[in-house]
């Protein structure tokens, strides 16, 4: 077993979740099985599960790590491609100044915890208030069109590859393996295990930890940017508060994968399988014609259940290693 | 009744340092001599005044429980929910013919039990606080909606509005006395009652605290109750300052709340802050709210302005108690 700690029964677990979700939903609506609504579901769940892989480095570099700002990030993207699109600026060169805006958001958010010391809770909430507030100004408010984009464009959020989202393929599960490799394969992936696990010994062995932190927060803002111009692409539009249930759901889904809260554990594979089990619930409440704010009240209800599941198992676990 | 605890490392009267309520008053001072300046008199109207009282008084009251909360170590999330939801479950019972008499009991009550559940989530569920309060500020919200569905409550006494808002004694809105009454008595508790002290030596460290007999999870769950039972008081003086309840009541008042407090100088590390930086930190926050109003800047930079104050003010304390670097 990995030193990490990614349980193997994890995996079973949650497609046993996914199976019998999605087996809930058929009872009432058997056509929710078919291959459009499949494809709605996979299209969702990129999105939030691009953001959540960010997330899961936040959370398992320690130090109560977490990003509240992600969907306030994915807003601002959105808000930052369409004004660059209605100057008429060429979409890639919009999409890479996006992509770098989205660093910078991030890199603030890093400076704002590692450099300033200011607790994640705190500097992320800070610069979610700052960071909504500038798609508000930036957008006035309102909604910027982009169904008058350039197809190809348009087809990162609604072109297909082999009948699939192209997002699916082309973006998310590209992303997924890099996060992977980077969290398992490589320096930088144990070094933040590390840190995560016992910081002062990081530090001890000559670490530096900040960096290590730094650095999640950093890649969290880019794929919640990463997110944020997919869904742009895929609605036709921006909109200032597209984000507002992001930081509760990717957080949801992070816990739900098996990424323990206090740090230093977890997988981004634990965390793509459970964006599977999400974005079934979350696909078919709407699909039920269930308000949003339902769906976030049911994943809060998640969310809460799966740490009071977890925490006496995590803690016998200890006991019997102690 | 000195705090002492036998064999507890000694607490210092006043952990945060002048300096920080210095800079707020400052803050302060500037904010209010620019905005008064720019706005043609208009923020020195009664009318004006009045109304940042109110609001400023209706977010200071949870803001107190807030700071015993972060003094401690932990979070809550979860208090514009649970506003919202005090609100509708208490107008409903307005709406039903309620007297004020009887209704008053279920604001504080709810509040109450709201603050018992996420108490309880955190110190028997173990959930870090910021998890278990997300939690519950989406729940409390879906129950909103559950309990509202798409109506609205108006039938709420005018009462309300007379007595807390309207009135006035000694110069100020009735709710604002009541809320300075109560930083008075946070603060007097805070720092000269054995409880207010364990607080602190709580947040200072947990362990050492434990050890030196004090009980974390009573403090804690102390402390949750109380910031829901002020949320509760602070819905029906919502109710005061606008009489209707909907879906949205509450949403977005959590990030003034805490805002409030950490602007006031309260660490999330634990173990320090004051109630006086607390109705400073408060007075900041609506001071810009209100002079985007006033100066007629787009409300769109409310969230801004407060994002980088926060920022700026913590940031700032923080490294200098680094030790710079």
């Amino acid at each position: 077993m990995h030193a990490s700690g990614f349980d193997r029964t994890r995996p079973l677990l949650l497609a046993a979740m996914a199976v019998l979700a999605l087996a809930g939903f058929a009872i009432g609506h058997p056509d929710i099985l078919s291959g459009a609504n499949f494809d709605s579901m996979a299209v969702f769940g990129v999105e939030i599960g691009m953001i959540a892989l960010g997330q899961t480095l936040v959370i398992s570099g320690g130090d109560s790590g977490i990003d509240l700002s992600v969907g306030a990030i994915a807003g601002l993207a959105q808000v930052v491609l369409g004004r660059l699109l209605h100057a008429d600026v060429a979409w890639p060169l919009a999409v890479a100044v996006t992509l770098g805006a989205g660093l910078g958001l991030g890199a603030i958010n890093a400076l704002a915890v590692t450099w300033l010391r200011i607790a994640p809770i705190i500097a992320t909430l800070a610069t979610l208030f700052g960071y909504a507030g500038l798609a508000l100004v930036l957008s006035g408010g309102t909604n910027i069109d982009l169904t008058q984009q350039s197809s190809w464009f348009l087809a990162l959020g609604q072109g297909h590859v082999l009948g699939l989202p192209f997002q699916l393929i082309v973006l998310y599960l590209p992303l997924l393996a890099m996060f992977a490799f980077l969290q398992h394969g490589t320096f930088y992936g144990r070094a933040l295990y590390l840190t995560g696990t016992n910081d002062r010994a990081a530090a001890l062995a000559g670490l530096r930890v900040g960096r290590l932190r730094g650095a999640a927060y950093v890649l969290c803002g880019l794929t919640a940017t990463i997110a944020g111009i997919v869904g742009a692409a895929r609605l036709g539009t921006t909109r200032p508060d597209a984000g507002m249930n992001d930081n509760l759901i990717s957080i949801a889904i992070v816990v739900l994968g098996g990424t323990g809260i206090f740090g230093g554990t977890g997988s981004v594979v634990g965390t793509a399988l459970a964006t599977v089990v999400i974005a079934i619930v979350d696909y078919g409440l709407s699909y039920n014609d269930f308000n949003p704010i339902y769906q976030a009240g049911v994943i809060g209800v998640i969310l809460i259940g799966v740490i009071l599941v977890e925490n006496p198992v995590l803690a016998r676990r200890a006991r019997r290693l102690k | 009744m000195s705090a002492a605890v036998m064999g507890a490392p000694k607490v210092p009267r006043l952990r945060l340092p002048q300096g920080h309520e210095a800079l707020l008053l400052i803050t302060l001072a500037v904010l209010v001599a620019g905005i008064g300046m720019f706005s043609h008199g208009a923020f020195w109207s009664r009318i004006n005044l009045d109304n940042l009282f109110v609001s400023s008084a209706i977010t200071l009251i949870p803001a107190i429980g807030m700071t015993v909360v972060i003094l401690t170590g932990g979070i809550d999330v979860s208090t514009g929910s649970m506003l919202g939801l005090t609100a509708a479950i208490g107008g409903s019972c307005f709406a039903a013919g309620w007297s004020l008499a009887a209704t008053v009991p279920v604001f504080l009550l709810t509040g109450a039990g709201l603050g018992l559940v996420n108490a309880v989530l955190i110190i028997k569920g173990k959930i870090p606080p910021v998890i278990a309060t997300l939690g519950t500020l989406s729940i409390y919200r879906m129950i909103v909606f559950i309990v509202l569905g798409s109506n609205w409550i108006t039938q709420i006494p005018p009462v309300l509005t007379r007595v807390f808002v309207v009135d006035h004694a000694l110069w100020l809105p009735v709710v604002a006395l009541i809320a300075l009454g109560f930083v008075i008595v946070a603060s007097l508790f805070l720092r000269y009652f054995r409880w207010g002290r364990h607080v602190y030596a709580l947040g200072n460290n947990e362990e050492a605290a434990r050890l030196a007999g004090i009980r974390p999870e009573r403090i804690k769950l102390a402390a949750y109750v109380m910031l829901g039972l002020l949320t509760g008081f602070a819905a029906l003086l919502t109710l005061g300052q606008s009489p209707m309840v909907q879906t949205s009541t509450g949403s977005g008042f959590v990030l003034q709340v805490i805002a409030a407090v950490v602007l006031g100088g309260t660490s999330l590390s634990g173990g320090r802050g004051t109630m006086a930086g607390t109705l400073l930190g408060t007075l900041v926050v609506q001071v810009v709210d209100d002079g985007i109003v006033l100066l007629h800047i787009q409300p769109f930079w409310n969230g801004v302005a407060l994002g980088v104050i926060i920022l700026a003010a913590i940031g700032l304390s923080s490294r200098r108690d680094a030790g710079g670097m």
